[in-house]
């Protein structure tokens, strides 16, 4: 399979404590110069994403993906998955600002599956998404809470 | 204190032919957005995907901190602007991120922007969380006035 390549453009005016940057998804245009700040990106957000919402709907997406193939490699492809990610970031002693936590809410209505090949099924979708494996190297914390719904 | 960001996405049916969505985030900043599989692993038509979203973070966190680190020296940027390029091999995770950026930055040799930019990149929040990409390089030009 070929390599998959994305690109995200922004662009920052002015020092950290007042200035505002504006962030675009470049290869889709999913998005476009959304604003940010850091005002916006530590308190109150005002309507404004901020770099760890983007990397909680990334975590998201990428771990909603990871799963619906998961499950469809195992013969119980989902009738429907509602995953919900919080990132935090905190102030480590010693290190500034770091990501420290994903927390992800896995919700599942999957017709036909067993309690045990559904948590099995997370497992592999944990190890075999590419963004919780980067999480994991980083050190980041990751908990996944799941909840499976029966399908009918 | 810390600081906590969410999304919510969903997917309904199989991953070939069934089809995701990020409803929202807590902003409301952006929302809902469509992904499948075939526009994270194709053309894109249109919707965005997790190596996009991770480009979008990382750019944003990085012109965050180089705001930070130039003004903290005295020089505080006019302007900065940065892409961030992923690359994501299917099997093998993503190899790569790519940052560019061109600064406009009163009073600001080469050689000092392009060491704040390397700092940047080391020492940002989602670097910090990324340190786990193979590849990461960063390329650093002043805008010519």
């Amino acid at each position: 399979m070929p390599r998959i390549v994305r690109d995200a453009d922004v662009s920052w005016e002015g020092n950290l404590a007042r200035g505002e940057g504006a962030i675009t998804a470049a290869s889709s245009g999913a998005f476009t110069a959304l604003p940010y700040s850091l005002p916006t990106r530590i308190a109150a957000p005002e309507g404004k994403t901020s770099p760890e919402e983007l990397l909680a709907a990334a975590h998201g997406g990428c771990f909603t993906m990871s799963l619906a193939g998961e499950l469809t490699g195992a013969g119980t492809p989902p009738g429907r998955l509602d995953v919900h990610c919080r990132i935090t970031m905190d102030e480590v002693e010693g290190q500034g600002h770091l990501i420290v936590h994903s927390a992800l809410d896995v919700r599942a209505r999957v017709d036909g599956l067993e309690p045990d090949a559904f948590a099995q099924a997370v497992d592999a979708a944990h190890k075999g998404c590419s963004f919780s494996s980067l999480l994991r190297a980083a050190g980041v914390g990751i908990d996944i809470e799941t909840t499976l719904e029966g399908g009918d | 204190m810390a600081t906590d960001r969410n999304a919510k996405v969903t997917w309904t049916g199989s991953l070939m032919e069934g089809s995701g969505r990020i409803e929202g985030v807590g902003s409301g900043a952006f929302g809902p957005l469509d992904v499948t599989c075939a526009s994270r692993a194709e053309e894109p038509a249109g919707r965005t995907s997790p190596e996009e979203l991770i480009a979008a973070a990382w750019a944003s966190c990085f012109s965050m901190a180089l705001s930070h680190a130039l003004a903290g020296a005295g020089t505080p940027p006019e302007r900065l602007e940065t892409s961030v390029t992923v690359t994501f091999q299917p099997g093998e995770g993503i190899l790569k991120g790519a940052i560019e950026v061109v600064g406009t930055v009163p009073g600001v040799d080469r050689e000092t922007f392009v060491e704040q930019a390397e700092a940047a990149r080391t020492n940002c929040p989602v670097s910090m969380a990324l340190t786990g990409v193979p590849e990461v390089t960063v390329a650093a030009t002043l805008a010519t006035a």
